[in-house]
């Protein structure tokens, strides 16, 4: 009787310590990646308080039926021309070309840079919508004309 | 010393076999807890990682009363790339779940990778002039716009 109460509870105790390594690795692992999701938000919820876009300048040429928008990065996070979004007349437009401070082929647009983007619009547009990778917007509705 | 052995050896094995079937399901039973609380973790991860942006302005000009159509540009403004198929998206216009739903990449990308955008049409809508409402909801992640449309 003796033997079979201390192999029982032998037996027992290893299937409760295969069961609570199974436990707490699943556990460890799950926290552990929801806890980098968190952090990786609390980083981009940082960025987007420190982002700062202005839509300064939009220019329509007539001559040309080309659009120049002019934005400027008014904050301190370095965002990224690819990732920036320009909505004219409320749809969506692919630029012909980029600009940021003389520089057509960069991706970063640093804090104080003008980032200047180039479209063939055809007609003067009434509005456009400048939207930052992570999601800042600004608008402008003063579309300046030249000759 | 025969007669008390047997029983004795009968008694230990079937203790070991109770035992062994307790450890047994209560493995069983663990493993399928810690495999659930793995996907449950790796769900919350994915929605945490989940954020859009509807950067369509609200103007009239987003309801098309000739075609029926409402037209939203999405962006990406999480960490995960989404399918761009109107299954990902669940459309409540104005308290009514829509079906009639069309999901295209409109950045060039193949893929809505993080900062892209998608056009999300949602057509045969019958829409009258005044304030409406439309909620997106995507993997856990809701957006509500608003637009006015006028006569």
């Amino acid at each position: 009787m003796g033997f079979g109460v201390s192999g029982s509870t032998a037996v027992v105790f290893l299937g409760v310590l295969i069961a609570s390594g199974t436990l707490y690795t699943a556990a460890a692992g799950s926290a552990e990646r929801v806890s980098e999701a968190h952090d990786a938000e609390s980083e981009e919820l940082l960025d987007r308080r420190n982002t700062v876009i202005e839509a300064a300048e939009v220019v329509y040429d007539n001559s040309s039926g080309t659009l120049n928008v002019t934005v400027t990065n008014n904050g301190t996070t370095t965002l990224s021309v690819e990732d920036t979004s320009l909505l004219v007349d409320n749809e969506y437009v692919l630029p012909n070309g980029t600009t940021v401070d003389g520089d057509t082929a960069t991706d970063v647009w640093a804090p104080d840079q003008r980032l200047v983007f180039t479209v063939d619009t055809g007609t003067k547009p009434d509005r456009v919508k400048v939207v930052a990778g992570n999601g800042v917007a600004a608008s402008n509705t003063t579309v300046a004309e030249v000759n | 010393m025969a007669d008390v052995s047997v029983p004795s050896l009968i008694l230990f094995i079937a203790s070991i076999v109770i035992a062994a079937g307790v450890a047994g399901v209560l493995i069983d039973t663990v493993t399928g807890i810690s495999g659930a609380l793995d996907d449950r973790g790796a769900d919350v991860a994915e929605n945490i990682r989940t954020d859009i942006e509807v950067i369509s302005d609200s103007e009239s000009s987003v309801y098309d009363a000739g075609s029926d159509t409402l037209t939203l540009y999405v962006k990406n403004t999480g960490r995960r790339t989404i399918p761009a198929v109107n299954e990902s998206f669940d459309v409540i216009v104005d308290a009514q779940y829509r079906t009639n739903v069309s999901v295209t990449i409109v950045d060039g990308s193949a893929e809505w990778t993080p900062h892209g955008v998608v056009e999300v049409r949602v057509g045969g809508l019958n829409l009258g002039a005044g304030d409406h409402r439309v909620r997106l909801a995507v993997s856990g992640d809701e957006e509500t716009f608003r637009f006015t449309t006028e006569q």
